[in-house]
């Protein structure tokens, strides 16, 4: 009992450094950091650089992370980031700092190399090299546990005495409660918050550097450290530090408790379902904290925002055109969808592979434009959702033999209760109680479901055949592939139908004010979950085409990780945008694949191209006259020869750019999201917005009787 | 004998930490009236309103609408039974025009917000007659029609805040609560406000409590007059009477801007 109560308590530390620092940066700049354990991942591979490349030993190396490193990281991510953040909508906030955890650990790879980066390695402890050894209470106790308790108990008395007896913790206290009447008291908040967030980030750079020696370098332990900070951080309400220690230590203790007790619970245990639970329990242990304290919390008020959405994007931004009218409504969808069926046309077999891949993968990002984009809600468990719709298809289909469109079919209704009781559970306390709870929801998934022998099955996941129907053959490539972007186009379509019917006014109102919403009679928990319920059944469909179009479901691609990169993508083309959703996938896949990079760059920027010119057709009205009409033919003409012409290439050499160019695309999408907080709506909408402003001015220009010098270009 | 109000809160009490923000707090709005509630900075006024319109719950006391107790009723059961609100900080929704600020209210009142697969096979988006004639009479009332199709966000404040005015009324009340509806306006709009209240009082019989902070435009306008200083009711009466007592000039009038003294 005792060596798991040491193993508890030590866990339980780490945790507890990590959640202070989130909690304090939550408290003074109202920014829920989703990229704490990233931060924590690049300070734990920064001290293993040091120690183990560098020659440093270990004493000066923690240091330098934790009161160098770790702060003058949060410096700069509050100066690049977070200060854009503290007045912005709660979404934009969410999805910037989601886009940094893709982001650092990518660059961190990038600059350290995989040969540092990337290894499950553990660093070295505190304690000697092996750790020395004393009992304490009759307890073995190595002195690597005895730094990381000490440590713990030394930040938390710090920490407690700054906040309460510190003009600093007074004036953050203040600088939280009223930014205004703060700095009329002469308090400057911009520099509390720095402050927080360069204290903040050291702590997570601590935690990272005590998690290293323990659990390793491996990218998921900092997840966990996230989630497990998460559920700490609920137990706190968001708001107490005390508590949220507390948490902690909880959590850390039940999961050095747990080691011995299912080990002796589940020894001789033959099940499939007891072998998952010896391996998952554990982890899975802060969701359930974390749900009990959730239920436990019901009763008590939301947790409030003070956002003023009419601050919004300081970027020059016009009304949307009026809504085009009959025929011409229809021209943009209509060349999105003629760029889609008639791919077969111009692309070879392989491209059309890969693309179908790609129109699968759009169905499935069709979830996040519907949870985020219509619900307005922070959902991360999309990408769990959609794992659950694949295995259950796959499952249903090969081992009981159902039909593969049938099977597909149950595999999204299957979807829709589990995403319903996930958002429920959290939907009253608030929008970041649900961000909270459904991260934690996907982690238990993947942890309790998806780790089964039978799902995983030494990584090869489980086979799907394509479906078969109507006599068609879906293992052509060709036929496949217009079967996905019929179902594409289908649920596309029903989405924009439900944005401009009663049910999408009522989301449309609750995004701009739940308060308004609540006094004209909206439902706002019921409208919520609906929107919820049908993205879980999007999410559902999705995942099972997507693994259909591979063959088999994997676990790995639906894991937490692959899941926030989706998100991220998405959200920077344009989380309203269905278009966007395709995009997005399109390039996801693209990029995937270790194909010939060269080509790749190539595809990048015809889709690049054909993007803005699709944005340009929608978004202007001189395509309606002749000279405009041909100037858009000849243009689309052009991007589609340059893409026979270029692309006749199968998977050839591969043209060395070194292993660290892999992580450069993950790099851009996590940045791409982080620069939400300059457009919340896309890049999409930013090119729209830009062609309309400058054809606005131009048409102002010409109104005045100025020299049309711009006409001519 | 006078009919029960069709609005009536009996001892309501709020407390804030240790701050008593309403202390057993009566206050009643009769049918087809216009009932007025004014006090200085602080007083209680929009606490009371949240109370009123179910944002906030109160500590004890009774809330009565039409006979029926909706002390801890939801917003959303208050508005069923015909309870309406506008916003001080104006709570508009930004991606709409002004004529789906009512579309969505009318038929959020009329249930068909709960049609989902008619909504996503696109049966559920035409408005019925019905719905049609029920706008379009609403907007011509506060003559909205010029501005119907404009996206809210290019309104000026005054005309904003009818479409808040517009949207309560669209969601068929019997009584609207209205919070400062013409701060930051100038004269003319505050004339314009106060010409469309009276308007929606006689055409459709809607009853209104107004908070203000301009005193002149409610004891112009109210039946009725109650007034609130640090969280008591100090005075209730008819606007002569109030204009008149003394406790109401001493905490409020007496210490008020030159507006209130101006004729």
């Amino acid at each position: 009992m005792g060596p798991f109560i040491v193993t508890g308590l030590v866990l339980g530390s780490i945790y507890a450094v990590s959640v202070l620092g989130l909690v304090l940066t939550y408290n003074a700049s109202r920014v829920f950091n989703f990229a704490h354990g990233a931060i924590a991942y690049f300070a734990a591979v920064t001290y293993y650089w040091l120690t183990t490349f560098e020659g440093w030993s270990v004493g000066p190396a923690a240091l330098a992370v934790v009161f160098v490193v770790g702060p003058v990281v949060g410096v700069f991510l509050w100066w690049v980031v977070f200060r854009r953040l503290t007045d912005s909508p709660p979404v934009v906030r969410f999805v910037s700092t989601v886009g940094l955890w893709v982001a650092i650990p990518a660059f961190t790879k990038l600059l350290y190399g995989t040969t540092v980066a990337g290894g499950e390695v553990l660093a070295p402890g505190f304690g000697g090299n092996p750790p020395g050894e004393f009992d304490f209470l009759g307890v073995t106790i190595n002195w690597n546990q005895a730094t990381i308790i000490l440590a713990a108990t030394l930040v938390a008395l710090v920490f407690g005495a700054l906040l309460r007896y510190t003009p600093f913790g007074l004036a953050t206290r203040a600088a939280v409660d009223s930014p205004r009447v703060a700095s009329i008291a002469g308090i400057n908040p911009p520099v509390i918050s720095a402050i927080s967030w360069m204290l903040g980030c050291g702590l997570a750079a601590f935690a990272g550097v005590l998690l290293s020696p323990t659990l390793g370098l491996g990218e998921v332990q900092f997840t966990l450290l996230l989630v497990v900070s998460f559920a700490a951080a609920v137990v706190g309400r968001l708001r107490s530090l005390p508590l949220a220690f507390a948490g902690a230590l909880l959590i850390g203790l039940l999961q050095g408790l747990s080691e011995k007790y299912t080990s002796d619970w589940f020894a001789d245990s033959t099940s499939t379902f007891t072998d998952t639970l010896k391996t998952g329990f554990k982890p899975s242990i802060p969701f359930i904290v974390m749900l009990v304290f959730l239920l436990a919390y019901q009763g008590l008020g939301r947790e409030q925002f003070e956002v003023d959405l009419r601050a919004g994007p300081a970027e020059a931004e016009v009304a949307p055109a009026a809504r085009l009218a009959g025929w011409r409504a229809a021209i943009g969808p209509l060349a999105v969808a003629l760029a889609l069926f008639s791919v077969p046309l111009w692309l070879n077999d392989f491209w059309v592979g890969v693309l179908s891949q790609g129109v699968a993968l759009a169905i499935l990002f069709l979830t996040f434009i519907v949870v985020i984009g219509e619900g307005g809600m922070l959902s991360l468990a999309q990408v769990a959702l959609a794992g659950i719709g694949a295995f259950t298809a796959a499952k249903l289909a090969t081992d009981s033999g159902w039909p593969v469109w049938l099977a597909l079919l149950a595999g999204a209704l299957i979807c829709v209760p589990i995403g319903l009781l996930v958002a429920a559970l959290s939907l009253r306390l608030g929008d970041l109680y649900l961000a909270l709870a459904t991260l934690a929801f996907a982690q238990l998934v993947t942890y309790l479901v998806f780790q089964r022998s039978d799902f995983d099955n030494f990584n090869s996941g489980v086979e799907i055949a394509r479906p078969e129907f109507l006599g068609i053959d879906f293992d052509d490539r060709v036929n496949f592939y217009f079967l996905v972007a019929i179902v594409f186009c289908i649920a596309a379509l029903a989405i924009v139908t439900l944005r401009r019917s009663t049910t999408g006014m009522v989301l449309t109102a609750m995004r701009s004010s739940e308060t308004a919403s609540a006094t004209i009679g909206i439902s706002i928990v019921r409208s919520k979950l609906i929107a919820f319920g049908v993205s879980a059944f999007i999410a559902g469909l999705g995942g099972g085409m997507y693994a259909v179009s591979f063959g088999r479901a994997t676990v790995q691609s639906f894991s937490v990780l692959v899941g926030i990169v989706w998100l991220a993508i998405v959200v920077t083309w344009g989380i309203r945008s269905v278009v966007g959703a395709l995009m997005a996938a399109i390039l996801y896949v693209v990029v995937s694949p270790p194909t010939d990079k060269l080509s790749f760059v190539l595809v990048i920027i015809v889709v690049f191209v054909l993007m803005g010119m699709t944005a340009r057709l929608i978004g202007s009205r001189a395509i309606y006259t002749p000279r405009g009409a041909l100037a858009a033919v000849v243009l689309y003409a052009a991007g589609i020869a340059a893409i026979v012409l270029l692309l006749p290439i199968d998977v050839k050499e591969e043209i060395d750019l070194g292993t660290a160019w892999d992580y450069i695309p993950t790099l851009l999408f996590g940045l791409g999201a982080v620069f939400l907080a300059r457009q919340p709506r896309g890049v999409l909408f930013d090119v729209m917005n830009r062609i309309r402003l400058r054809q606005l001015q131009r048409e102002a220009r010409l109104a005045e009787g100025a020299v049309p010098a711009e006409a001519a270009s | 004998m006078t009919r029960a109000p069709l609005l009536d809160a009996r001892g309501v009490t709020l407390r804030f930490g240790g701050v008593v923000a309403l202390d057993a707090i009566d206050f009643a709005a009769d049918e087809g009236a216009i009932t007025g509630l004014v006090g200085p900075n602080g007083a209680g006024k929009t606490t009371l309103f949240g109370i009123l319109s179910g944002l906030l719950r109160p500590r004890s006391g009774q809330v009565v609408l039409a006979g029926v107790d909706i002390t801890r009723a939801s917003p959303q059961r208050r508005t069923r039974l015909g309870l309406a609100r506008t916003f001080q900080r104006l709570e508009l929704f930004g991606e709409m025009t002004v004529r789906e600020h009512l579309v969505v209210a009318h038929r959020v009142r009329e249930r068909r917000d709960r049609t989902l697969f008619r909504d996503l096979l696109g049966l559920g988006s035409r408005p019925t007659a019905g719905e049609t004639e029920a706008v379009q009479s609403t907007l011509s009332l506060l003559s909205l029609e010029e501005v119907a199709d404009q996206p809210v966000v290019l309104l000026p404040l005054g005309t904003a805040r009818i479409v808040e005015i517009a949207r309560a009324l669209a969601t068929q009340p019997r009584l609207v609560l209205l919070d400062e509806p013409t701060s930051g306006l100038d004269v003319q709009e505050t004339a314009q406000i106060a010409a469309a209240l009276r308007v929606a009082r006689d055409e459709r019989g809607i009853a209104f409590v107004v908070v203000e902070h301009d005193v002149e435009l409610v004891l112009e306008i109210s039946a009725e007059v109650t007034v609130l200083d640090f969280g008591r009711v100090i005075a209730r009466g008819a606007p002569s009477d109030i204009r008149s007592s003394a406790a109401v000039q001493a905490a409020y009038l007496g210490t008020a801007t030159s507006e209130a003294e101006a004729p």
